[in-house]
């Protein structure tokens, strides 16, 4: 039998080649990568919400929990750099990043509190970048009406004169250097 | 963004190899600049990191500073002023043409398309009978994965390819389809590790092993689920050694993933096996994934003088906690004992006992290098519990698994030892295989 099986690969069975190869896609271009949707890409149409299965959370709900201390964690999911220069005050910083893996936000994810109210903003039109790390969240684990997602984000935030941190905020008010 | 302003990349000697590679280095539209210094540098004291700034560059041999200023300075060269879409990779065929099984085997190894066990050869013929395991179309996409530097479609016939090589059978499919969705499994410099749990009645079915040797190199179905894993985490995620693959001692789990079910049928009343406990219904067939790098044996039979779950927790404080993750497997028996002997009505009373016993000192803690990188910026943004435990004193004792629905419980083993494990995995949602049948 041993010949015959080697035949029938030197008589041409094509072997299927793993495809994984097949499909591979151009490596990103430097304003895909560094870009946040709601800063370069077109506002989607009105009517349309991505991710509509997050629940979103209006920012006045937000503020009204954010007094009462330690009730809600915000996290904000713009890149390190943004977030130092202006963030809602008392915000954490995990960026979101479309070209990685989801999970490799795994461990900065998972070491937020499973016992409060999550909600994450990103500086975007119709959240998103923030409702991906939602559903990221449920993946691991966490409760589905414990993390949710900022209505509006930062603008909207913003919009209602709430309080902010960073670098810009401080030297707008003459703190800075 | 383009600001106009120099800048280089500084990268330890362990990663600067990838970070000047081909992916990473066209990943920001133009080639980048490095210097180098050795490793480690993080963690270390103050002294080992103004040796390295006074010493040399490991790349070129300059002095650091010079090479610095150098890079910073130079006039940029014909292949840095490159500028559009970086240069393409060359595209692999989906089908490679004849060849005899000996040099496909030394292609498929060369390519790095195995776990370097011998594989089954995905004939088309071989593939095609696969999918007969499934009524998902072949070119349907699972997930795209992003790789460095790019973005890759894991389709279901992909997967049936990696099937077909790690000796699946059709029926099969839909579980291997499940897990496709978890892949690629963990790549780090820190050397991760993956857990794979069936649940529900296809354990049966499938003839999964739940009961003795459960872990063990003794079951079809845990051996060709598991190995799957790496197959498809390998050739999809593009994770090659020394390309994109740099974990430095790697983990032999990773051959298997630690594929095995839960012994369902032997739960003591009140437990439930993990996905009832997760969300899932007891008749759901699901697939869990886990990820972590550490797992502890008890060694022997437990003794009545230091209670088993005071040895879990015990054992439990060697974790480092990142996101309050472990998971539990143990015997049957062992079940039983926490149970009758110690009254833990429930797996969720054993993951609340251990998230309120389970200590260890702030300084143990704060030397690890994962919780350096995750909650020390947590810690300075001003999160709690990170912002206060960083103010304590080193012998100060803190209770790290803070989340005990982090904490999950397996059972699974013969009843021919009161054996368990205790692992820092954090467990993913479940899966539901039924949905790629």
């Amino acid at each position: 039998m041993k010949p015959r099986f080697f035949a029938f690969f030197l008589l041409g069975a094509l072997l299927l080649m793993l495809a994984t190869l097949s499909s591979h896609a151009l490596p990103n271009h430097p304003q895909q990568a560094t870009s946040k949707a709601g800063q370069n890409a077109p506002p989607p149409a009105k009517d349309t919400e991505p991710f509509p299965q997050v629940p979103r959370i209006t920012a006045e709900e937000v503020e009204r929990l954010a007094k009462d201390k330690g009730n809600v964690v915000l996290v904000d999911t713009d890149d390190s750099v943004t977030y130092e220069a202006e963030h809602i005050k008392g915000a954490v910083n995990i960026a979101y990043d479309p070209t990685v893996e989801a999970r490799e936000q795994d461990q900065l994810l998972s070491a937020l509190p499973g016992d409060k109210l999550i909600v994450f903003y990103c500086n975007c039109s119709h959240e998103e970048d923030s409702a991906p790390m939602v559903l990221e969240m449920w993946e691991l684990g966490y409760d589905h009406d414990k993390v949710k997602a900022l209505k509006g984000g930062l603008t909207r935030w913003e919009q209602l004169n709430y309080p902010l941190a960073g670098t810009d905020i401080d030297a707008a008010h003459g703190k800075g250097n | 963004m383009q600001c106009k302003i120099p800048a280089i990349g500084i990268a330890s000697s362990n990663i600067v190899q990838y970070a000047t590679g081909y992916n990473f280095k066209y990943n920001n539209g133009m080639p980048i600049r490095y210097v180098s210094v050795p490793f480690p540098f993080t963690g270390q004291p103050r002294a080992v990191d103004v040796g390295y700034v006074s010493g040399k560059d490991m790349l070129t041999g300059q002095p650091l500073m010079t090479a610095v200023v150098h890079a910073l300075t130079a006039p940029l060269t014909a292949e840095e002023m490159v500028s559009g879409a970086p240069p393409e990779e060359a595209v692999e065929p989906r089908l490679l043409p004849p060849d005899s099984e000996e040099n496909l085997r030394r292609l498929f190894e060369d390519k790095e398309w195995t776990d370097f066990n011998s594989i089954i050869l995905p004939t088309e013929k071989r593939v095609t009978a696969m999918l007969k395991g499934t009524s998902r179309k072949p070119d349907e996409v699972i997930k795209t994965i992003n790789i460095t530097g790019g973005a890759r479609q894991l389709t279901v016939e992909k997967v049936a390819i990696s099937a077909v090589m790690a000796g699946a059978s059709p029926e099969h499919l839909p579980v291997i389809l499940a897990l496709a969705t978890q892949a690629p499994f963990g790549n780090s410099t820190s050397s991760m590790a993956n857990m794979i749990v069936i649940s529900g009645p296809i354990r049966n079915r499938l003839k999964f092993n739940c009961g003795t040797n459960a872990m063990g190199p003794y079951n079809r179905s845990n051996a060709v689920v598991g190995r799957a894993f790496a197959l498809m985490s390998k050739t999809a995620g593009d994770l090659r050694n020394n390309v994109n693959a740099w974990e430095t001692l790697g983990s032999n789990l990773q051959y298997n993933s630690m594929c095995y079910g839960e012994n369902e049928e032997a739960l003591p009343t009140g437990w439930d096996p993990l996905h009832v406990e997760t969300g899932f219904k007891p008749a759901d067939n699901v697939l869990s994934v886990g990820m972590g790098w550490s797992s502890i044996a008890s060694v022997g039979a437990s003794q009545s003088i230091y209670p088993t779950h005071f040895l879990m927790r015990d054992y439990m404080s060697s974790f480092c906690a990142s996101g309050s993750a472990a998971t539990l497997v143990m015997d049957p028996t062992v079940a039983g004992l926490l149970k009758d002997v110690h009254g833990f009505k429930s797996k969720a009373q054993l993951s609340e006992w251990l998230s309120q016993n389970v200590t260890k000192t702030a300084a143990s803690y704060w030397g690890n290098g994962v919780i350096q990188s995750t909650a020390v910026p947590f810690a300075l943004e001003g999160l709690e519990p990170y912002a206060s435990w960083r103010k304590l004193p080193d012998d100060a004792l803190i209770k790290p698994f803070t989340n005990p629905k982090a904490i999950h419980v397996v059972v699974a083993g013969g009843k021919v030892q009161t054996m368990w494990f205790v692992t820092d995995f954090g467990i993913r949602r479940g899966v539901l295989i039924d949905d790629w049948a």
